[in-house]
């Protein structure tokens, strides 16, 4: 029984300091060039990828196990 | 802990409390600033500290002395919290040095210029971080912590002062990002809405004006905020704007922003390349992404689940597994396509008994019901255009268009 509080305690202590994703500090007056990264970067995202193309594993397999339930 | 002999101490009182009246007098905030700068646990100050209990009667000494009379309300609790820190007595050091703030907030409110900003910028972050540690200290000694929410209270006042007209206005987005910080890790993120509103709406403020590093800030908060409420667009808009505008080098920064931005984009249709993840160490989406871009169901589970602790700690859990419909989708999708190779007349008809049987394949059954159901909740979000034939149990769709594309807007609500 005595360890149940102690227990309670220590989560209220873990939930107290949340927020593993807190920001890092920049320095004052830091300065950086972000436009110059921009251009030079490779591209980041890709809205293209929902084509028609079905020719990859997977979807060969999908269709082979389509064919097989059709046969049954 | 070495301490000094008398007369040493005497020097380092008397050093530091010159070198704060020439800061002060000449507006040298460089000087300045090193002098409150409690975290950087700087030799000068530690040996400052050492003097200042031994002598123990130093804040009595300034306080009757002339020439530095004018300061002593700021030094006097200082030197008292500088004393404490020395000690590991942090519960004691958190009170003195708010107290010291608020005494340097006073002078600096008569000051005109705003030559003294960097030296409020290092007040308020040590307030912040010495508030953590002091509330570290009282949770381990069983005591309430409520020092951080002192913190919070007492820079929301330092806000208050910086929300005027004139120089000293572009302070106050530094200001929000630290009471960001600070709610964010109480947890008390509901009080972010009236600093928010404040920036936001308040005719003296002009976003642009603030000093990039405080933009990049802001906005991965204030993105962090519009993810939990599941504003997906304005969550993009924010966390892309903190992406590009981030320091490159800022390597651990970035990638808590596309930590946040990736679940986003997502739930928009928009993947991250491959090399982003592998960059930024954040494979715990690749499988996620794999998953839509098969039509993977049984992966997009298993993803899930692979790192559901580490999902629901950043609270992008339901982001990601409101995406099951989009999978569905391109799983649907795939089966037309299929279908359509083999018998481009019957394609757009789809017997809701060959989709069980894809699923079946995935390891996931369903019976008739529950896909009907589905694919309803498809055609009402709009990702599948088509109708029931209710009795064939077949759906029937759309001949142009019938699994529409995102296109960068969110799944209908």
């Amino acid at each position: 029984m005595a360890a149940e509080p102690k227990a309670a305690a220590e989560d209220a202590k873990n939930d107290l300091f949340e927020d593993d994703d807190e920001f890092e500090e920049f320095e004052i007056n830091e300065e950086w060039d972000a436009q110059e990264e921009v251009t030079e970067a490779p591209q980041q995202w890709e809205d293209d990828w929902d084509d028609d193309d079905v020719s990859d594993d997977f979807s060969l397999q999908l269709r082979r196990e389509l064919e097989n339930a059709a046969k049954s | 802990m070495a301490y000094p002999s008398m007369g040493e101490a005497h020097r380092r009182v008397t050093d530091y409390l010159g070198r704060f009246s020439d800061a002060v007098s000449t507006q040298d905030v460089a000087s300045l600033k090193p002098l409150l700068s409690l975290s950087s646990a700087s030799p000068s100050l530690l040996s400052l500290a050492d003097a200042l209990n031994l002598l123990q009667d130093a804040i009595r000494l300034i306080k009757q002395s002339e020439k530095w009379s004018q300061l002593a309300e700021i030094v006097a609790p200082l030197f008292r919290c500088l004393q404490s820190y020395r000690l590991s007595n942090l519960a004691d050091a958190y009170p003195a040095y708010e107290k010291a703030a608020n005494a340097f907030i006073q002078e600096f409110r008569n000051w005109d210029s705003a030559w003294a900003l960097e030296a409020l910028y290092v007040i308020a972050y040590e307030i912040r971080v010495l508030a953590e540690r002091a509330d570290r200290e009282l949770s381990a000694n069983g005591k309430l912590p409520e020092k951080l929410k002192a913190a919070g209270s007492f820079l929301m006042k330092v806000f208050g002062v910086l929300a005027g007209k004139g120089p000293k206005r572009v302070g106050a987005l530094y200001m929000t990002c630290q009471l960001f910080k600070i709610y964010f890790k109480l947890g008390t993120v509901h009080l972010c809405r009236s600093v928010i509103r404040s920036i936001e709406t308040a005719r003296i403020f002009d976003f642009e004006e603030f000093p990039q590093r405080d933009k990049v800030t802001y906005m991965y908060y204030t993105g962090r905020l519009e993810v939990y409420n599941e504003n997906f667009t304005a969550a993009e808009q924010k966390l892309s704007y903190a992406l590009a505008h981030c320091n490159p080098h800022s390597e651990a920064n970035i990638r808590m922003i596309l930590k946040y931005l990736i679940p986003v984009k997502l739930s928009i249709g928009i993947l991250p390349k491959d090399w982003l993840l592998e960059k930024y160490n954040l494979v715990e989406y690749r499988n996620i992404v794999l998953a839509l871009k098969r039509g993977d169901l049984r992966l997009l589970r298993s993803a899930l689940e692979e790192h559901e602790d580490r999902f629901l700690r950043s609270g992008v859990y339901l982001v990601l597994e409101k995406l099951e419909l989009q999978v569905y989708q391109r799983l649907l999708k795939k089966i037309y396509i299929i279908q359509k190779q083999k018998d481009p007349s019957k394609a757009h008809q789809m017997k809701l008994e060959v989709i069980i049987k894809a699923l079946k394949w995935l390891e996931i059954d369903m019976d008739l019901d529950e896909v009907e159901c589905i694919v309803a909740i498809l055609i009402h979000k709009n990702l599948v255009k088509g109708y029931f034939a209710h009795k064939s149990k077949v759906v029937v769709l759309s001949k142009q268009d019938p699994f529409p594309k995102l296109t960068g807007r969110p799944v209908n609500a």
